[in-house]
């Protein structure tokens, strides 16, 4: 051990590593760590990629069919009408079926015809028709499915199918969200079962929500933050607060279907639905709207109180209006959580088979994620097509919704 | 002057609102109530019923209230739970972990805001959309590897729960490394610590209560999962822990029970009150320890 | 510091006011911010039509004593008051006068300029709007822009939103908006303290104004500005009321240690 050594350290090294070998090891070791943890991140963007990548995908599928129509196709030019291409194609397929002109008309002059003309018929433009491109297609809820092949992997298979085909049958690419897919009822055949249902009473529903639960979760937030003291009443009611942001939302469908379904005999009906999400999105818009409240400057609320304002003036005046940005992202959130929200409607016992939109609060429903959950569980991969169909749209309203969200939280960022 | 004099109807109107406001905040203390109540009672009505012992629900291996032949032992949708939401925390729980540490001390404050948007979007998609996937396109994928795969299993619904709740872990361990001091952090690298010694030996340590937090509450969220567990891991109580055969949870019997229409006040629908309310617990004792887990470590550092 | 320079156990008066002349007079006020007293019997009485400085060291409770004169400090939790604050003949801690009653007839400006995130009008119009007012608005808020030596600069623009103006601008808006709601007393808080020197004299100036038909009683740390716009003075040191009186004797002749060594800048 030299004079200039280490006397309490005498294992380490007596010179600084000068090389720069041991710094060059340690910067790669730190990279590699790097690399190492964003791995989830990677793995996450990976998942949600596959996700709509599967999703989309299997909206599309080559189909071989024999139908139960007239089986013939129409060019695009043939079916081209700016408005009325239903009509025409069902012109074109009554006569392809035999049916004179003079019955065609009859048949589409008649209202009552006209409607169990649409629900069974399925007018498209297909991508792909026995070969040739964008023909109009007529199919119906009667026609069997003899082959239903995914896009993926089923290309190759395309050449074997159109062999295979025997006279009378159609091969098909069948793009499932099409443009009728949103407009149509729903029915027991998935060829022919459309969505307009389950929009339209995700559509109620979120209406109903937002009418309930924003004014009761914003006057929550006025109470904790404007009025409240730190009292008992109040730490009470923000533990419990809390707590039920942590109840599984299957409970919520328990409660409502004891409270609203049995006790209060609503049935399993929109407004029924509506009151159990709003329970259920309530804390949701609370922490919103509290922290959009906490965020408009005390200085404000001085000047008014200062200027003889009354505390209901303040919140009313002041508070509210200054905290109107952060309060809608809480809304936006809110409804995009009632958008995606389905147990709790299972529960309630709102996966009854719906075919028509409802036509009050009062009306018995479907929803998106409903019409999703059951034609999965129908277990036929025809149902799967149009589920995830359902998919796409709600993944699409959902990206909205977020994207809204996060533009309001930019555009009213404070600028105190 | 006596324009300063209270105004009656000023001072009443005031009142109104302020009891209106207070009547909001009150509602979620209703809520709280009438979730209780509706367990409650039900669940003594339950317990009531002769066919019903305490001894068979917590020990008996036979769930079969849906059935002509009645057995209320509630371990297969435990074991079942179990085993989805084990699997959901070998998943996620490391990876969340993992992203927590890259987005705390690696990621720049631009690249940070980024990486937690996608994970919150992974947080927001419907978990009936998780569902579909976890049925429809990874179980297929797990059947070419693992052997005697059932259709519907709870491997491959714990998977992808383990991504639903990777957002929970992650932005709750984010935050509590953050809070982690600087100048602990300065201490460290003062003595000569490199950043992987700096990341093991105070950084985790100093925010070991928050990830455990985070944990907790992503396995409470797990336990209450419903739409993953009830169309890919289906609806069959079994006593096992062998996740490749179809289990029931204690979700997907509730869904199972509900859409199924029992008459109300019949044993088969008491039962389903009887599994909400062990629930209800399990995730409610969850939450507590969570909350003052991270109570605690706030209290440390502010 | 010396022996002598205890704080006294009456507050050092040199001339006293008459009853008639008074807009405001405090009796032995004390408050307490939970356990902390910061006022300890504090007794003044506010001229009307003159502009009353209150002066020193920040924490010594010249704040809290403005505030207590429109019931401000009610909003904050755990406030208790003993003492007495009359104003024109009704005593304010009374239990059925009404606080918000009380701040709209005497105004206050805040120390940092605090307009509402609305336009010009609006912010001026608020205070009349919370008594839903039902004259000639326009009118009202053009006198007062006027008063608040605002209109020649803001009369075109009176859409805009309050928060364009600059920091001057903003504290003169202010006051128009405390003077719309007709007030008979202003309260201000370091009005200036925010601002730039040019912001500041155009203030000094309309306080100079203002005491034509207002009592005005400032808080300031600036004892320049004290000495520039006040009529009175009344110094404070840790919750007392040490001394009081015209501001020339003040500043040229204090009676007590404390107020001597506080205007000559040895603490403070």
């Amino acid at each position: 051990m030299s004079a200039s050594g280490r006397p309490i350290r005498p294992d380490l090294p007596d010179m600084l590593d000068v090389g720069g070998r041991q710094a060059r090891r340690r910067r790669r070791g730190i990279r590699a760590l790097e690399a190492a943890v964003a791995v989830p991140v990677v793995l996450a963007l990976l998942l949600i990629g596959a996700l709509l990548f599967d999703v989309i995908t299997d909206t599309v599928s080559w189909q071989v069919i024999e139908p139960a129509g007239s089986g013939r196709s129409f060019s695009f030019a043939e079916g081209f009408a700016a408005l009325g291409a239903w009509e025409r194609v069902m012109r074109l397929e009554l006569a392809a079926r035999g049916v004179s002109d003079a019955d065609a008309d009859a048949l589409l002059a008649d209202p009552d015809e006209r409607r169990v003309l649409r629900a069974r018929n399925r007018v498209e433009l297909m991508p792909w028709v026995d070969g040739r491109p964008f023909r109009w297609l007529v199919t119906t809820a009667r026609d069997d499915l003899v082959a239903d092949v995914p896009l993926i992997g089923g290309a190759g298979g395309r050449r074997e199918l159109l062999a295979s085909a025997e006279a009378g049958q159609v091969v098909v690419l069948n793009a499932w969200l099409d443009a009728g897919f949103l407009s149509r009822n729903a029915s027991r055949s998935p060829m022919t079962a459309g969505l307009l249902p389950a929009l339209l009473g995700s559509l109620l529903l979120v209406a109903l929500v937002i009418v309930i639960a924003v004014p009761l979760g914003v006057g929550a937030a006025v109470y904790l933050e404007e009025y409240a003291a730190d009292t008992k009443i109040s730490r009470l009611i923000e533990l419990n607060l809390s707590n039920l942001a942590g109840v599984p939302s299957v409970v919520y469908g328990i409660l409502g279907l004891t409270v609203f379904v049995r006790l209060m005999r609503l049935g399993p009906v929109v407004l029924a639905g509506a009151l159990t999400l709003a329970l259920l999105v309530i804390p949701v818009v609370v922490v919103a709207a509290r922290e959009a409240i906490r965020s408009v400057p005390p200085s404000l609320r001085q000047a008014a109180y200062g200027l003889g304002a009354a505390r209901s003036q303040v919140v009313f005046r002041v508070v509210l209006p200054s905290a109107i940005g952060g309060i809608t992202t809480g809304v936006v959130l809110a409804i995009a959580r009632t958008i995606g929200e389905t147990a709790p409607l299972l529960v309630l016992g709102a996966a009854a088979f719906v075919p028509r939109p409802p036509d009050g609060v009062l009306s018995t429903f479907t929803a998106v994620p409903i019409q999703i959950y059951t034609w999965v569980s129908e277990n036929d991969v025809e149902f799967t097509h149009a589920a995830s169909a359902a998919i796409v749209v709600l993944l699409a309203v959902l990206g909205l919704l977020y994207g809204l969200a996060f533009y309001l939280r930019r555009r009213f960022a404070r600028r105190w | 002057m006596t324009q300063l004099r209270l105004k009656p109807a000023a001072r009443a109107r005031e009142r109104i609102v302020g009891g209106l406001f207070l009547a909001c905040a009150g509602l979620s203390v209703l809520t709280t109530v009438g979730v209780v109540l509706v367990l409650l009672s039900e669940t003594t009505a339950f317990f009531a019923d002769p066919a019903v012992t305490f001894r068979e629900f917590f020990t008996g291996t036979q769930w079969t209230p849906l059935f002509a032949d009645q057995r209320f032992g509630i371990l297969p949708l435990l074991t079942g739970t179990l085993m989805v939401t084990g699997i959901a925390l070998v998943v996620g729980v490391p990876l969340g972990l993992m992203s927590a540490i890259y987005l705390s001390e690696f990621a720049q404050p631009g690249r940070r805001r980024r990486v937690t948007s996608v994970l919150e979007l992974l947080a927001g998609v419907p978990t009936v959309v998780l569902g579909y996937f976890a049925l429809l396109f990874v179980t297929p994928l797990l059947q070419r590897v693992v052997p005697g795969l059932d259709l519907f299993n709870p491997l491959s619904a714990g998977i992808v729960m383990g991504f639903m709740i990777l957002p929970i872990v992650s932005s709750i361990s984010t935050d509590a490394m953050q809070a982690v001091p600087a100048p602990l952090r300065q201490a460290a690298y003062g003595l000569g610590a490199t950043k992987r010694q700096l990341i093991w030996r105070v950084v985790l340590p100093a925010s070991l209560s928050g990830i455990v937090a985070s944990v907790i509450l992503a396995l409470s969220r797990a336990v209450g999962e419903t739409m993953i567990v009830t169309l890919a891991a289906g609806q069959r109580p079994l006593f096992t822990l062998d996740p490749r055969e179809t289990i029931a949870t204690m979700t997907s019997f509730i869904v199972q029970a509900a859409s199924g229409d029992q008459p109300a006040g019949s044993l088969a629908s008491r039962s389903l009150y009887a599994v909400a309310a062990t629930l209800f617990v399990i995730t409610l004792l969850l939450n507590l320890v969570s909350q003052i887990v991270v109570r605690r470590y706030r209290e440390r550092y502010e | 510091m010396t022996d002598a320079a205890k704080i006294p156990n009456e507050t050092v008066r040199s001339s006293s006011i008459a009853a008639e002349e008074a807009a405001v007079v405090i009796g032995d006020l004390s408050l307490w911010y939970g356990d902390f007293q910061a006022l300890h019997g504090v007794s003044l009485t506010v001229p009307r039509n003159q502009v009353t400085a209150l002066i020193g060291a920040s924490g010594c409770g010249k704040s809290t004593l403005l505030r207590s004169i429109n019931r401000m400090n009610d909003l904050v939790d755990g406030v208790r008051v003993t003492g007495t604050v009359r104003y024109d003949g009704v005593e304010l801690y009374d239990s059925d006068v009404d606080p918000v009653e009380v701040r709209r007839r005497i105004g206050m400006v805040f120390q940092k300029p605090n307009p509402f995130p609305k336009s010009i009008y609006e912010n001026v119009a608020f205070g009349p709007r919370l008594t839903g007012f039902r004259g000639d608005l326009d009118a009202l808020v053009e006198r007062a822009l006027r008063g608040a030596a605002l209109w020649d600069e803001v009369s075109g623009k009176l859409r805009e939103s309050g928060l364009s103006l600059s920091g001057g601008q903003q504290q003169r808006l202010c006051i128009a908006r405390a003077l719309a709601s007709d007030p008979s007393v202003i309260l201000m808080d370091e009005p200036t303290s925010a601002l730039d020197p040019i912001a500041t004299d155009k203030i000094e100036r309309l306080i100079a104004d203002l005491k034509r038909d207002y009592t005005v009683l400032i808080v300031t740390h600036n004892m320049q500005q004290a000495g520039r716009v006040s009529d009175r003075t009344a110094f404070m040191h840790l919750g007392y009321l040490v001394e009081e009186g015209p501001t020339d004797l003040i500043f040229t002749n204090p009676k007590h240690e404390l107020t001597e060594r506080y205007v000559s800048g040895r603490f403070g």
